[in-house]
């Protein structure tokens, strides 16, 4: 049991975690206007593809991430377009969009590039990995926390700015009313679908990051499908952390940490599949004891208007 | 005369959405440079060209219809049952243990092996909708989260205990079932099976159950308007168990079909990977959960995967084409729903509802 617990397992959680977490935070948003996103998965899967591309075409890795988050933010926008504009069941358009994006990228890949399956071209820089100075130099912690790509440092600030924005300025409350009570946000003036329209091409971005770091981050290479369920993952993050941002984050640390472990066990030939499975346990027995949230009734709600 | 206008009504947005899906799919053919008439001409080859390529088709659709009315059920009676995927693989791992340690003659042994895997489907399913009826927590989350743990859970039994040690291939999956136990051929050298058979019977079944038996109504009336339905005498969390367990338990059925008929063992990732039951769920949400219309559309759906191969094999255009064409499909039959949304919204308005 030595050799299981050691500084790289933490060090490879925190970067299995980034495209979790940002994904999640993107659906957290969305949560909280009353919007139950199930598209992330399909959103993160077109932000890295196009990761990908805009790194191909220009060379250039900032152009590359912000040409992801346009992207996804176009993407999005078909989300909300269908959702809020056409009232369409949020959770059938969302299982629809993933099918979209994994049919999308799958057949780009091959109209693009002309490849089967994955892509790789080795002129192609992903994202630099950052020294931090001080902390660097900080014993253990140090090889932790340093030495990770610009996402990984820039999605703790999210996570941050994001809980600031939400419980402590005004549109932070707006952007709560809105799906809190929507009847009554509308009667104080707040415009409830721009509000919805804003957080859902805000998930957007956030879910283009996702998939840059996914693409870009560790390997610098896409693959059909390389998401693998990671936006459900992100989903279940979202409902696990109650759509909280700090809570989000410390739910989407579980998960990253688990996935690591996995990995781990895999490399001592110990069997995997619990560990893997622990998250998903854990979430049913933190929705056991955390109920009626608004968003979950949201959830309900899209559900039994669904026949 | 007013049934045959309904009914060609029904038909109308379907037929619609194959309309702007093959056009979108026009589309993607052209940006890749191929030829839309041939590419379309080789994909109906490829799905119905052939009795070898029609029996192929059927025989990729029998999972995706039984998955599909068990979805359809569940929407009927206004449930999300996401979990058909878990529901599926763990109905596939009972059939399969069953269909291997049970003793006696084959016939004895396919049947058990069919039961276990509804059974095993049906529980794993009525277990979240018991989550849902006594603890309030919500189904469409719960079942989601369930195919997680089934599908780790069953991968972890084929790569362990249960792991076929007789073969040199490392594969984590059960030893072979005896032959006596397969389900058999319909014809000599093709890949449709008898499972095919219980599927269209299931269909009809289940038609003729929703239209013409107490609890068939029962269910469409919690679906149709749940307060109703309690001022009626239903009781929500009764039905919800009795109408979860069918859902799963034809979820577990395709599972079980599957490896009796065409895997004869059951392999990691073998039911999950061609996505049965996300195909089933778009089965369901194209035909507006009619059971008829659901085999109608998974058939379709799997000529689309099918047709798709061929499509692939013959020419340059590559298969996600396919997979282009189901997403616009089904994007485009959920602005149908807003389109009776609507209708609904405006009947509220009229009868003085404020929502």
């Amino acid at each position: 049991m030595d050799g299981l617990f050691d500084i790289s397992l933490f060090a490879s959680a925190l970067r299995t975690v980034t495209p979790i977490l940002l994904a999640a935070l993107g659906g957290a948003i969305c949560a909280r206007v009353g919007l139950f996103n199930v598209g992330l998965e399909g959103m993160m899967l077109v932000g890295a593809f196009t990761a990908i591309v805009g790194n191909y075409l220009t060379g250039n890795i900032i152009v590359a991430v912000l040409f992801a988050m346009m992207c996804t933010l176009l993407y999005s926008l078909l989300f909300g377009y269908m959702s809020i504009h056409l009232k369409a069941n949020v959770i059938i358009v969302g299982i629809s969009l993933n099918f979209l994006a994994l049919g999308l990228t799958t057949f780009s890949l091959r109209a693009i590039f002309d490849v089967k399956g994955a892509f790789y071209d080795k002129s192609m820089k992903g994202l630099p990995k950052w020294e931090i100075p001080v902390i660097k130099d900080i014993p253990y912690l140090g090889d932790i926390l340093s030495g990770h790509s610009a996402l990984v440092y820039l999605s703790i600030l999210i996570v941050l700015g994001l809980q600031y924005f939400l419980f402590k300025t005004v549109t932070g409350f707006r952007l709560l009313a809105a799906g809190e009570n929507p009847t009554a946000a509308r009667s104080l003036g707040i415009k409830v679908s721009r509000i919805q329209y804003g957080a859902v091409l805000l998930c957007g971005v956030l879910c283009g990051l996702a998939g840059a770091q996914l693409s870009l981050g560790n390997v610098t290479m896409f693959t059909e499908g390389m998401t693998a369920g990671r936006g459900f993952i992100a989903l279940v993050a979202t409902m696990l952390g109650q759509s909280n941002p700090l809570g989000v984050a410390g739910a989407s640390l579980l998960f990253g940490f688990m996935e690591s472990l996995s990995i781990r066990l895999q490399g001592f030939a110990l069997p995997t599949h619990f560990t893997m499975m622990v998250p998903y346990v854990v979430t049913i027995i933190a929705m056991f004891f955390f109920k009626d949230k608004s968003y979950m009734q949201e959830a309900r709600k899209a559900n039994e208007s669904s026949r | 005369m007013d049934k045959v206008t309904t009914a060609l009504r029904s038909l109308v947005q379907p037929l619609l959405a194959v309309i702007v899906g093959l056009a979108v799919g026009a589309i993607a053919i052209v940006i890749v440079g191929g030829s839309i008439t041939e590419t379309y001409a080789e994909m109906w080859r490829g799905a119905f060209g052939s009795f070898y390529f029609l029996t192929n088709t059927l025989t990729r659709a029998t999972p995706i219809i039984l998955i599909g009315l068990g979805v359809a059920l569940a929407f009927r009676a206004g449930f999300f049952n996401m979990g058909s995927e878990g529901q599926m693989v763990l109905g596939a791992l009972s059939a399969a243990l069953t269909a291997i340690y049970m003793p006696g003659p084959g016939v004895v042994k396919m049947i058990a092996a069919i039961f276990a895997g509804v059974i095993a489907g049906g529980l794993w399913s009525a277990f979240a909708g018991w989550l849902d009826a006594k603890f309030r927590m919500n189904l469409l989350i719960t079942t989601l989260l369930l195919n997680y743990i089934a599908t780790y859970f069953a991968a972890y039994m084929v790569t362990y205990p249960f792991k076929d040690k007789t073969g040199s291939a490392a594969m984590s999956q059960t030893v072979m079932l005896g032959r006596e136990a397969w389900l058999p051929k319909l014809f000599q050298g093709m890949t449709l099976h008898t499972g095919f058979l219980i599927a269209a019977v299931v269909t009809v079944l289940m038609f003729l159950f929703m239209k013409h038996t107490v609890k068939g109504y029962e269910i469409r009336m919690l679906g149709g308007n749940p307060l109703f339905a309690s001022y009626g005498g239903i009781q929500r969390g009764k039905l919800m168990l009795a109408s979860m367990f069918v859902s799963g338990g034809l979820a577990g059925l395709a599972g079980s079909i599957e490896v009796l008929g065409t895997q004869y063992r059951f392999i990691d990732g073998a039911l999950t990977s061609p996505g049965y039951a996300w195909s089933g769920i778009m089965a369901t949400l194209l035909a507006g959960s009619h059971p008829i219309g659901t085999a109608v559309a998974a058939i379709l759906i799997a000529a689309l995967q099918t047709g798709g191969m061929g499509m692939e094999r013959n020419t340059d255009v590559p298969l996600e084409v396919s997979s282009i064409i189901q997403a616009v499909l089904i994007l485009f039959v959920s602005a149908k729903l807003t389109y009776s949304f609507i209708k609904r919204k405006k009947a509220g308005a009229k009868n003085g509802r404020a929502l």
